[in-house]
């Protein structure tokens, strides 16, 4: 890779030694910096993290992220995020602070195998993370592809300021939705957008850690659909 | 929890618009099957084994020849068994531990489609009669689901039993002795071929993969000999079928099935 | 198991095995990372004529829900072999011996996940043996760290296996199956090669105190050398052409 401060890693390998603050998917075991994922290496100046190739989403409050009900009780529905937990939507998000269990059904706003697009409130790992739809942006999605891409690979999809997803939604007139948890909802009224969106955005999921992607997807997009 | 099971709505919605629209979801004819690959002799050690990939599903069949005691009243026949098992990797929601009814109906479709094709010849099978017999068992493991494992095990078994070497045996003193060295063709006398269908409203498609199988009203499994009769069958789900559809699905299975044999012909070729 | 050759060598004049190695050579071994779509993390690995297939589902929901640790994740194991594996075809029912070879596996992963940061919830490995040919605990026990590293699980290292034994007097590295049959030791070792961590271990036999050191040894020597083809999966799978 050339600069001696970006590496890829496996688990167990020793990134580096000396007095860095170990942070994200790495750990200090005496004095050494060691990986804990498959994944890139970034040294910085006081600090050192492993960027993952692999893995299910962790939830950071304030995160964007689709979601796909799969139950309810009659306080809440829990939806899943792509991660080790459920995230917990409680019933008074949708129907106020004046809910009432006896009398407001849950899969009247909401069932299951709907898809929702949420921000993660909190989470502290002891409980499920806390979601919400009460924004103007967010709530249920009513059209639309869901397409799975790996939580790691979300910011190349963004781009450095927008500029690949702004660049895919140029070229094809579609409308995406980027969830940090990796679930990217696709909208486009034309058939050839839709498609040639959905493999732009298949194309990062597999050849993001290569540098000439935003090439290879100029390319594509730009090309006659068959 | 089943949640990577349940199918998300918006999915649901475009593959039943697309099937009244004449499409489907992966841009498959509704009569055709997705891509099949066959490989045979994956486990060398056991006596025939296949992996077969259908799709996305994949599936691995080992078949194990060894000297048994005949069934009661069926001293003149050898034994034939087939086993099915959906191994907990092949799918977050598959479970170990005891089999539950969907696993126990796979593998007795599955049985029962090779069985009752006469496939293999037990008749053949016999060292003494009333005491000693010859037993295949053909053991599918399913390593990976994405629907319709009726077929992919059904194809998997058939192509391991094609292929696989059958060992000889003599009896000294009353017991079962391997004759080392020699190896003889499986007694075979026709090759079922399993095509199982789905009915998601009006419509009949052919290999449901697991986002259809999720949306399906029905599904029936039809075994097909080499004669292009039918020997086995089996229909499931929570729906019906009206017999102008079951009739059509006969059609199907044997026009299907006929394209299927082919490449099991040539999986046993191969050898 | 009747009619084996009485005639086997194990080791003959030369030091040469009965199977062409040398005392001190393992049998081949490849793996490959990612090999199943539904799978987290899989892997699957080529010990010899060993065949055997690793898949790992998590950290999710644990159920039954009892079984789950409030304070930490839980790592469940599962050994099983297919019934075409071996010799005699077997029952596919679980047997006392998988069941034991699963928690041995279980506990020599224990120590390399890191499972604080995940409470209520399971990381379960899956391991199928399609064909057995001796030394099935370790090479499982070596896909199954591929497969945990490929589903992102966070690691402190990863454990390698090998077995090493005594044949003939000699110490030998990765017994194959007749050698386990009919030799005098065997030794089965799971190690962390960048922590220098022993975290399965088992012996059946019988070795002197040198003997045992060398044994283990050897045995740690056998695993480093696995570690290199586990490293090398991964980097073919996520690295591509361009691993640095």
């Amino acid at each position: 890779m050339g600069d001696n401060k970006r590496r890829y890693v496996i688990p167990g390998e020793v990134i580096t030694t000396g007095p860095y603050r170990p942070d994200q998917n790495v750990i200090l075991e005496d004095k050494k910096i060691i990986a804990t994922k498959v994944g890139i290496s970034e040294i910085y100046d006081d600090s050192v993290k492993v960027i993952p190739l692999a893995g299910k989403y962790v939830p950071k409050s304030q995160d964007l992220v689709i979601g796909k009900i799969v139950s309810h009780s009659s306080l809440s529905w829990e939806a899943d995020i792509n991660s080790c937990y459920v995230g917990m939507l409680p019933a008074s998000d949708v129907f106020g602070r004046n809910f009432q269990p006896d009398s407001d059904e849950l899969t009247s706003k909401l069932g299951k195998g709907d898809l929702i697009a949420a921000r993660i409130v909190n989470f502290d790992r002891s409980r499920d993370p806390l979601i919400t739809i009460a924004d103007r942006e967010l709530g249920k999605i009513d059209s639309g592809e869901l397409v799975r891409i790996s939580p790691s690979k979300v910011p190349r999809l963004i781009g450095k300021q927008g500029t690949m997803i702004q660049a895919i939604e140029g070229a094809t007139n579609a409308t995406i939705t980027i969830g940090q948890n990796g679930l990217v909802v696709v909208g486009c009224d034309n058939p050839d957008g839709l498609l040639k969106a959905k493999k732009a955005i298949r194309m990062v999921d597999e050849y993001a850690h290569m540098t000439n992607l935003t090439d290879k997807i100029k390319q594509m997009l730009e090309s006659k659909s068959e | 929890m089943a949640s990577t099971s349940i199918l998300d709505k918006l999915k649901r919605n475009q593959i039943i618009d697309l099937l009244d629209k004449g499409q489907r979801f992966d841009g498959r004819p509704f009569d055709e099957h997705r891509p099949i690959t066959i490989e045979t002799n994956v486990i060398p050690h056991a006596n025939g084994s296949a992996r077969v990939r259908l799709g996305d599903t994949e599936v691995v069949t080992g078949v194990k020849i060894q000297p048994d005691r005949p069934f009661p009243d069926m001293g003149d026949k050898g034994i034939f068994i087939c086993t099915a098992e959906i191994l907990p990797l092949a799918h977050p929601t598959a479970e170990p531990g005891p089999p539950q009814e969907g696993v126990i109906e796979l593998a007795r479709v599955v049985d029962r489609g090779i069985r009752e094709s006469g496939m293999v010849d037990v008749s053949q099978l016999v060292l003494e009669k009333d005491k000693s017999v010859v037993g295949i068992f053909a053991d599918n493991s399913v390593t990976d689901h994405d629907g319709n494992l009726f077929d992919a095990c059904s194809y998997a078994s058939t192509a391991a039993i094609l292929t696989c070497k059958v060992p000889k045996w003599e009896m000294k003193d009353e017991k079962p002795t391997l004759v080392e060295g020699e190896l003889s063709d499986p007694p075979i006398t026709t090759i079922p071929v399993s095509v199982t269908m789905a009915r998601i409203g009006e419509h009949l498609l052919v290999d449901p993969n697991s986002d259809e199988w999720a949306c399906m009203d029905a599904r029936i499994t039809i075994t097909t000999n080499s004669d292009g009769n039918i020997c086995a069958l089996q229909k499931g789900g929570n729906n019906g079928f009206t017999t102008e559809q079951i009739i059509k699905c006969s059609q199907t299975a044997i026009s299907v099935g006929a394209k299927i044999r082919q490449k099991l012909e040539q999986a046993r070729q191969g050898n | 198991m009747g009619g084996r050759d009485s005639k086997l060598v194990l080791l003959d004049e030369n030091g040469i095995r009965c199977d062409g190695r040398k005392v001190d050579e393992t049998r081949k071994v490849t793996i490959k990372a990612g090999v199943l779509k539904n799978a987290n993390g899989s892997a699957y690995i080529e010990f010899g004529d060993n065949k055997i297939l690793a898949g790992v589902f998590g950290p999710r929901d644990v159920h039954p829900k009892h079984m789950s640790d409030t304070d930490t994740g839980i790592i469940r194991c599962r050994y099983h072999m297919s019934p075409f594996s071996v010799t005699e075809r077997k029952n596919p029912a679980p047997s006392r011996r998988e069941i034991e070879i699963g928690k041995v596996i279980k506990e020599a992963l224990r120590p390399a996940v890191i499972l604080e940061k995940f409470p209520r919830t399971a990381v379960d490995v899956y391991l199928e043996i399609l064909q057995a040919d001796g030394g099935t605990r370790c090479a499982a026990l070596s896909a199954a760290s591929v497969a945990l590293a490929d589903a992102g699980i966070p690691m402190r290292d990863l454990v390698a296996g090998c077995a090493a034994g005594k044949v003939e007097d000699t110490i030998i590295l990765d017994v194959g199956n007749e050698e386990d049959q009919a030799g005098q030791a065997d030794m089965p070792i799971g190690y962390m090669p960048n922590l220098g961590q022993v975290t399965l271990l088992q012996l059946d036999g019988v070795l002197s105190p040198d003997e045992f050191k060398k044994c283990v040894d050897t045995g740690i020597d056998g695993c480093k050398q696995v570690y290199e083809i586990q490293k090398q999966a991964l980097k073919d799978k996520f690295f591509g052409n361009g691993a640095a």
